[in-house]
């Protein structure tokens, strides 16, 4: 009996919980394994913003980590008949979710998840174009001319974007030269590698001067360049040091002034508000033809590296 | 036990079947609440078939975990397993080998993994969560060690093999669309129908069983206990590797940390059972309906918006409930 005590008490709190629920706003479920990553946080906070003074009832569900249940809830909120999912996990490993939605005519966006036929449209930072301003910012800084170390990583497609980028940037620079494009070794997080890796061109780069710039593909290996270079001594030699993506560590670096000058941001919160446009506009009859909705990045500097810290 | 039972005044008789039905009980007045709150849509057999492929990776492991749960044991390493299996299985298919080779290569890996779980407990007398939690940390890193900490996905997974996920028996149509049973939830069923005839109609369960209530006096009844847990440690690794498979079907990719969810929710779904037999023992048929009550509160808390972490400190608090009010009731008898 006391068991039966247990259970009513909390599925009475939950009745009441339910009963309140307005049913005839459009409900939009914003389902994600990943909401414990301060990046998703950003993003989904600033669907919710954006949201709030649309009348909708927002419904956030992280699956901590699992994306077959990322699949299940899918169907769990088809069955219940939202008016809209939107999804940040990558859309293939939840394809048989996708396609629940689509059989029931559920448009289904992307928020920085990747992109995918069945899906309305995916909101997203633009790689290529991220990869663009960190690589001129390294032709312009050395003056068009100079030895450059690359980290790339080209197993990951959108990891693959941004080197091609960097690629084509300095070749039409002739007087760049690419000395090695280092593929490091990735299971440990990235940094420690790199720093091995970067400690081998510098041996095999004894003179001062003889390297240029670091331009990495993300901001670990351009961490793990900017330790091989300290533990080497040779800061001073004006090796520019830049990355992409703007983590904590990256802006702690530029903020510091040293051979690490340059990182991208990605807007999240203003990828949250775009996702959040796209549904508005889809729910109001409009159809997106973009399958890829851009959000413009922001290269930090030491200029504006303190705007950026203060998150 | 039998002969104190019959002692026991007809008052307490009546409210066992109260004691033991509690769970059951409390699971059918959750499906009613949310089927008062999601009228349209909860109870009805779309939602039910959904439920039951959502929850069939799980139940598989669940099933398996109670074979050796039936023996007071435990086996902390099937997630890992379950993760393993999946990326063995689909760096094969990345190396183009056929289906079959990759399905069974995992499913070997399942057996290998749990005979050397069953060495370690059985032989060289280890306790099975210390055994087990060192597997699972072995498994873990297998898998990450052979995957390269990367996720397989894309054309490297068979459209065939992630096509298991999708598919199903055909059994009419709603709104125009076909309605299927699905393949998951079949193949689930299956596993269900081979435990529950291993451990309620063999001599091979009885003897579990025996191990369970009592391993000295089983063994000098002449229950040969080192083998028979060497073999149920077999055979949970062998449910470990199916769910992963499934699993890896159902994500149409493979990850060395996927399965990691599932160890706990299975040894939860095995307590939750066992609150609903007399003596407190893993049944499988119990086990079911404790992956049920996890799978249908996952489903009608998200149809009723219910905040996902909120849902799972209720989630927690049902299972610590419900094994609770049991456990007490068993002791006040």
């Amino acid at each position: 009996m006391r068991r039966l005590s247990v259970v009513l008490a909390v599925l009475a709190l939950l009745l009441i919980g339910g009963g309140v629920l307005a049913q005839d706003a459009p409900t939009v479920a914003v389902i994600t394994p990943y909401l414990a990553q301060p990046g998703t946080q950003f993003v989904v906070e600033g669907f919710q913003t954006a949201a709030e003074g649309t009348g909708w009832t927002v419904n956030v569900i992280d699956t901590a980590g699992d994306v077959a249940a990322v699949i299940s809830r899918i169907e769990d909120v088809v069955n219940q008949g939202v008016d809209a999912i939107v999804i940040n996990v990558d859309p293939a490993q939840v394809a048989a979710g996708l396609e629940v939605a689509s059989a029931a005519g559920i448009p289904v966006f992307g928020m920085d998840a990747g992109s995918d036929p069945l899906l309305v449209t995916n909101v997203t930072s633009n790689g290529y174009a991220m990869a663009a301003e960190t690589a001129t910012y390294v032709a312009d800084r050395i003056g068009g001319a100079g030895r450059v170390v690359m980290f790339v990583f080209d197993p990951f497609p959108p990891v693959q974007k941004r080197g091609i980028i960097a690629d084509t940037i300095f070749a039409n620079n002739p007087d760049i030269e690419v000395i090695d494009r280092i593929t490091p070794d990735v299971a440990d997080g990235g940094i420690a590698d790199s720093r091995a890796k970067m400690e081998a061109v510098l041996a095999a780069n004894p003179e001062p001067g003889s390297i240029s710039a670091v331009w990495a593909a993300w901001d670990q290996p351009a961490l793990g360049a900017l330790q091989a270079i300290e533990a080497a001594g040779r800061q001073n030699e004006g090796i520019v040091i830049v990355g992409i993506d703007a983590n904590p560590q990256a802006l702690d670096a530029i903020a510091a002034g040293g051979n690490f000058e340059a990182s991208v941001a990605q807007d999240f919160a203003g990828i949250g508000a775009a996702t959040a446009d796209a549904v508005a506009r889809v729910l109001a009859g409009e159809t997106i033809n973009q399958r890829v909705i851009y959000v413009p990045t922001v290269l930090v500097t030491g200029a504006n590296v303190a705007e950026f810290l203060g998150d | 036990m039998d002969a104190g039972r019959n002692l026991l005044p007809t008052r307490l008789k009546g409210n066992r079947w109260l004691r033991r039905s509690g769970t059951l009980i409390g699971f059918l007045i959750v499906v009613i609440i949310f089927t008062l709150n999601n009228p349209s849509t909860f109870l009805t057999l779309p939602n039910w078939l959904n439920i039951s492929q959502q929850v069939s990776m799980l139940a598989v492991v669940a099933f398996a975990m109670t074979i050796v749960m039936v023996m007071g044991d435990f086996d902390l390493s099937v997630g890992s397993m379950a993760s393993l299996a999946g990326i063995l299985a689909a760096l094969l298919f990345r190396a183009e080998q056929p289906l079959a080779v990759g399905i069974l290569v995992a499913l070997g890996a399942g057996l290998i993994g749990g005979l050397i779980n069953g060495l370690l407990v059985s032989y060289v007398g280890i306790t099975p969560f210390v055994a087990t939690l060192g597997t699972l940390t072995i498994f873990s890193g297998a898998a990450f060690l052979f995957s390269g900490g990367e996720t397989i996905f894309g054309r490297d997974i068979p459209a065939e093999f992630s096509g298991f996920a999708r598919t199903g028996l055909p059994i009419g149509t709603v709104n125009e669309r076909p309605l299927l049973f699905p393949a998951m939830t079949i193949l689930a069923l299956v596993v269900l129908g081979i435990i529950w005839l291993l451990l309620e109609q063999t001599t091979y369960g009885r003897r579990l069983y025996a191990i369970g209530g009592n391993a000295e006096a089983a063994r000098l009844a002449g229950v040969r206990v080192r083998l028979l847990r060497l073999i149920a440690f077999m055979l949970t690794g062998l449910g470990a590797a199916t769910a992963g498979l499934m699993y890896a079907s159902r994500v149409a990719s493979a990850n060395p940390t996927q399965g990691a969810g599932l160890m706990l929710d299975a040894i939860a779904a095995v307590f939750l059972g066992m609150t609903l037999s007399e003596e407190g023992e893993p049944h499988v048929l119990g086990t079911l309906l404790g992956v049920l009550i996890l799978g249908v509160l996952d489903n009608g808390l998200t149809q009723m918006q219910v905040d996902s972490y909120v849902r799972e400190i209720l989630i927690g608090g049902i299972i610590i409930g419900a094994v609770t009010s049991s456990s007490l009731s068993r002791r006040n008898r």
